[in-house]
């Protein structure tokens, strides 16, 4: 929760390559960090051209901003939007660098919320206010727990594993004095700290922009084996990568295509084929598959419009609706008449051919209807996801160093505690709120106490 | 004065243990015509489990209720046969008073007070139930055929609600050994719609002193000088040498003389061996008893099971007063049968010819579980019903107290029409423990532990009094004499801290040089003047500025959210936006502040701020029309 007190800083606006991104920051620090930033303050509500440099002093990009001095700004307060080329790198890091400086992430709806609370929006208003939070805030919801079922939150929550292990050790000495624990060992928990600073530092390193954030919208291509998936892909990206074969199964590896559609950035996903297999190797494809189609934004589903449908796995069908998936009749070209468009009928359907190029058009036209959507939502909230995430890391880092420090110079173990539990709040804003009775779980049952 | 008429009392306090004594003692101390119903008056401020008050958390409790009044810290401090200060070692934050208390001394003097006091009716009778009418509690039913009434009534009756003992197989009925249960109460409850739970907790055996070979334990003795719970830089002379308004002498002694030691001891594979070969006894083990323990008290059948590679276990032997012989044993808890009690205890070294006095049991329990209460813990369900103590699920005779003062004065500013007192979590340990139960609840009996505190470095055991001034100010807790001396010492502290942080000497200012941990500082003779409460409280700040700092500034922070307060009558079944889960939350803890709303678990900041929206939206709908 902060208040409103604090500074907030997050992207604002729709997300894709070639759009304009927007990243704002709103509370009494603005002007200050102009200063700091593009070393002026510009006059009010003037766009000005200027170099972003980092805390660092390293350039970021070439950004227009633009102040808002309060109460004449959206929120009511000091504002700055500073609008960047669309890349996500740039907009994470731009982000990143605000919340560095002192501002706190924007939660979904604050700046909505301080807007309307600071009159800028009509009484009248307040229901429409309300919804847009809950739906900032479901989505962005959405966008923290999909890059948490991947690798990034099982090593989090390692961390705050260990962290409450070490937190719990100190705590018994502290709360339980005249328990029969064992002698506190020299230096204490020190030794343990260090290493999870590694591990944090390690984390934070490798989770920097790409690997929490990949580029551009995942869009997968799933269907039955010689659906025609691979011709699909190559047909799009305009050149042979992937391996076209009559033999079904053949696509084991994952290809990978970066591409543009319309203004917006894709990252677009060849896989094995779906199917029942007994084959060791299209097994191990198939799992897969479905691992790559739980990270995938949006769903191209092909088939062979010259054979009966397939059936879907039933976990993966559940994730295809109206909103992210397309389905693709292909191998028109060998069609006598339309096919029978009967397949997940909710959802848009386009006939084509893979090999003639027939219907390509309107699949991009469907593709970049989709993209526009969703590039104003999981996306930009990804990003603002992807840079508190950071944020946060760093900040547990700071804080388990701190304690560590405090411990080095023998104060007492209470200063280090408090510092420990910032690091355990700081990871808990990844993954939820960390309760004090997690830390008494782990304390009684490492511990023995009791009268 | 024996009132037997339909005339309602302000307040009745039903139970006189340590939650019913506060309650009644701070009720009439506020003025109201209080009257304090036990079920046997020999047993007021009885301590069922270890003979003593105070340790970590719960000390700084016990120096929170002597800010606001409280009845717990003198009767301590007179009445203690050993005094420690806990945690000398670490930084003051987390030191804390302990004191091993003459236990039949301890209930003597609180009894007399009781006596004592004006306004205040104390009587022997059981309550049977509660006399409720539209919706509200009016009084209660005795088992002498006598009703009372009450314009208030604060319900403190500890473990005895179909209180359930057991030793192995062996089960008798009541709250304590040698006491009753009060079996028809818990009914009345239901009957209101509050709905009741079972505890579990247990307390070991006692021995008899002169069974005990001391000679091969080891001897832990008290303080020479002793860490007290009241401030007695602030309260009148005359409270600490127990010559009273009345001018009668109440028990009690200067707190430091005669101190007596406490002993240790350990288990060895034998004791281990014992336990065992018999847990299938336990009626833990055995699933006779189904209801939850605490993780913090486990019985020695648990120690072995669950700590297979310790390789022994601590028994710390604490004499029970002056004038007894018997021994409580700390870190014995069980509920074996007798027997092997018996043949467990003599496997100790220094216990082979031990006589157990009273056995070890566990005792079962309903609570009324605390989401229940309203923060002035007043019941959601009944209006001018309070609870306080283990009844709401807490554990400790501090935590009891703390609850018992602050129903008690709940209880009087209700009657009066007045709003309630209540203590934030930024205040100090009351805050966070009643905000813990009404808004968590719990599912083991809730002990206090500091780590619950997001504020602890501000809670130093010290600065309880200037923590708490304003609520003892607002409510008239206090004599004015007292609030007087509390307000100047504020003062002082406040200018020294800013004198010591500006004034410099060559080695840099004081304040820098105290933070460097200096040895020998030439602090100004002014200042080395001032009481040493004062000294502490100011180099406390000063040394541990930039933590306290931090913390002050999380405070802030939260300040917008737990001070914005929610209706009501809110209905959050209507508000647009929350999701379904927090709707049911809201409802079922109906929280008072944002702030207390942001701390139920599955209600997320967007729903917090939808409320803020909501809130502020009616504020000024109500507004606009002239509301
Ligand atoms: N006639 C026709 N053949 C196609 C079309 N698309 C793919 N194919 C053929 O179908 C076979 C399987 O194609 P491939 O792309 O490897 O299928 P995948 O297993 O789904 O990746 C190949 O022989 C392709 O040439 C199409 O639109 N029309
Ligand atoms: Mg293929």
């Amino acid at each position: 929760m902060n208040s409103d007190n604090d500074t907030i800083a997050a992207p604002s606006t729709p997300y894709g390559e070639s759009a304009i991104a927007v990243v704002r920051a709103s509370g009494p620090l603005v002007p200050g960090l102009l200063k700091r930033i593009f070393g002026r303050t510009p006059p009010p509500r003037r766009a000005t051209h200027a170099e972003y440099r980092d805390r660092n002093g390293e350039r970021v990009d070439d950004v227009v901003f633009c102040y808002f001095r309060k109460p004449a700004s959206y929120t009511g307060e000091d504002v700055v939007e500073i609008s960047t080329h669309g890349n996500p790198l740039i907009v994470q890091k731009i982000t990143e660098d605000l919340l560095e400086r002192g501002c706190r992430p924007a939660g979904p709806g604050d700046f909505t919320r301080r807007a309307w609370l600071n009159g800028r929006m009509d009484l009248s208003q307040a229901e429409a206010v309300i919804d847009l939070i809950r739906a900032r805030s479901d989505r962005a919801l959405a966008a923290a727990n999909h890059q948490l079922r991947g690798e990034l939150g099982g090593r989090i929550e390692e961390l705050t594993e260990e962290l409450l292990g070490i937190l719990a050790e100190i705590e018994a000495y502290i709360d339980f004095p005249e328990e029969d624990l064992p002698p506190e060992g020299r230096g204490g928990p020190a030794g343990s700290i260090r290493k999870l600073v590694t591990k944090v530092d390690k984390l934070a390193a490798t989770s920097h922009y790409g690997a929490i954030l990949r580029e551009g919208v995942g869009t997968i291509i799933l269907g039955a084996p010689n659906a025609g998936k691979s011709s699909l892909l190559n047909r799009m990206a305009g050149r042979e990568r992937a391996i076209v074969s009559e033999t079904p199964g053949t696509t084991r590896d994952f290809l990978e295509e970066r591409m543009h559609i319309g203004g917006y950035c894709i990252r677009l996903m060849d896989t094995a084929g779906l199917h029942e297999t007994e084959d060791d190797i299209e097994k191990l494809g198939m799992e897969k598959t479905l691992e790559q189609a739980d990270e995938a934004d949006l769903f191209l589903v092909v088939l062979d419009a010259t054979v009966p449908y397939p059936a879907l796995p039933d976990a993966l069908a559940k994730r295809l609706n109206a909103g992210n998936t397309i389905v693709i009749y292909n191998k028109a070209d060998l069609l006598q008449s339309e096919p029978r468009k009967q397949f997940l009928p909710d959802c848009a359907q386009v006939v084509l051919s893979a090999l003639t190029g027939r219907g390509m058009d309107q699949l991009e036209k469907l593709l970049e209807g989709m993209l526009e959507n969703e590039a104003s939502g999981p996306e930009a909230d990804r990003v603002a996801v992807s840079a508190r995430h950071a944020q946060a890391l760093g900040a547990a880092r700071d804080a388990l160093t701190a304690g560590l420090a405090s411990l080095g110079k023998g104060h007492p173990p209470e200063l280090a505690a408090s510092e420990l539990r910032g690091a355990l709040d700081a990871l808990g804003e990844i993954v939820g709120r960390v309760d004090n009775e997690a830390m008494l779980d782990k304390l009684f049952s490492a511990f023995c106490i009791g009268k | 004065m024996n009132d037997f008429t339909e005339k309602p009392y302000d307040v009745i306090v039903c139970g006189a243990g340590h939650a019913g004594t506060e309650a009644a003692l701070v009720a009439a101390r506020m003025g109201a015509t209080t009257l304090l119903l036990s079920g046997n008056i020999d047993t007021i401020g009885q301590m069922s489990c270890n003979p003593a008050i105070g340790g970590q958390a719960k000390g700084h409790i016990v120096r929170e209720i002597d800010a606001l009044g409280g009845e717990m810290g003198v009767n301590a401090d007179v009445t203690g046969i050993q005094y420690r200060k806990l945690n000398a070692s670490k930084g003051p934050a987390v030191q804390a008073p302990r004191t091993q208390c003459d236990k039949k001394a301890y209930q003597f003097r609180l009894k007399h007070t009781i006596e004592l006091q004006e306004n205040l009716t104390l009587f022997q009778a059981t309550v049977n139930s509660l006399i409720f009418k539209d919706g509200k509690v009016i009084g209660c039913k005795t088992n002498l055929d006598v009703d009372f009434y009450g314009q208030t009534v604060v319900v403190t009756t500890g473990t005895f609600l179909r209180g359930l003992m057991h030793i192995g197989k062996n089960r008798n009925e009541g709250g304590r050994m040698g006491d009753y249960s009060a079996r028809t109460l818990s009914a009345s409850f239901l009957e209101a719609g509050i709905e009741l739970e079972r505890l579990k907790t247990g307390t070991p055996p006692r021995l008899l002193g002169r069974s005990i070979d001391f000679s091969v334990m080891e001897e832990q003795k008290g303080d020479e000088e002793p860490c007290l719970f009241g401030f007695y830089d602030t309260r009148e002379k005359t409270d600490l040498f127990h010559v009273e308004q009345s001018g009668e002498r109440r028990l009690g002694w200067t707190p430091g003389e005669k101190q007596v030691s406490c002993y240790i001891t350990y288990t060895n594979e034998k004791t281990e061996a014992i336990v065992r070969e018999n847990l299938h006894l336990s009626p833990m083990y055995s699933g006779r008893i189904e209801s939850a323990g605490p993780r913090y008290c486990p019985s020695i059948e648990d120690k072995f099971v669950r700590f297979p590679d310790k390789p022994n276990h601590r028994f710390f032997l604490e004499p029970e007063g002056r004038n007894t012989n018997e021994y409580y044993i700390n870190g014995c808890s069980t509920s074996l049968p007798l027997d092997v009690q018996v043949r467990m205890i003599q496997s100790v070294p220094g216990l082979e010819r031990a006589v157990i006095l009273r056995p070890a049991y566990a005792v079962e329990y309903d609570f009324a579980p605390p989401t229940q209460l309203q923060a002035s813990l007043e019941s959601k369900k009944v209006e001018n019903l309070f609870f306080a103590g283990q009844i709401n699920g807490t554990s400790g005779y501090e935590e009891a107290a703390a609850q018992g003062l602050v129903a008690g004065v709940n209880a009087v500013l209700k009657v009066r029409g007045e709003s309630p007192m209540v203590i934030g979590r930024h205040e100090g340990y009351i805050g966070v423990l009643i905000d813990d139960l009404v808004t968590k609840g719990t599912s083991e009996p809730y002990r206090m532990f500091t780590s619950r505190a997001e504020y602890r470095l501000l809670f130093n055991h010290g600065s309880a009094e200037l923590r708490l001034a304003h609520h003892a100010r607002d409510r008239n807790l206090l004599e004015f004499s007292r609030l007087s001396r509390i307000e100047r010492k504020a003062a002082a502290v406040g200018e020294w801290t800013e004198r010591l942080e500006n004034e410099r000497t060559a080695g840099g200012t004081f304040a820098e040089r105290a933070r460097r941990r200096e040895a020998e500082i030439p602090f100004p003779a002014e200042f080395l003047a001032l009481h040493a409460a004062v000294r502490e409280e100011v180099l406390y700040r000063v040394v541990y500025r930039g933590y306290l700092e931090r913390e002050l500034k999380q405070i802030e922070r939260m300040s917008q959210v737990e001070s914005m307060r929610i209706p009501e009558d809110m209905k959050f079944l209507d508000i647009r936006g929350l999701r379904a889960e927090s709707v049911q939350k809201l409802e079922a803890i109906r929280p008072r502040t944002l702030g207390q709303a942001s701390r139920i678990s599955g209600v997320n900041p967007a729903d917090i701020n939808i409320l803020m929206i909501h809130i502020e939206s009616s504020r000024r709908r109500r507004a606009k029309m002239g509301l």
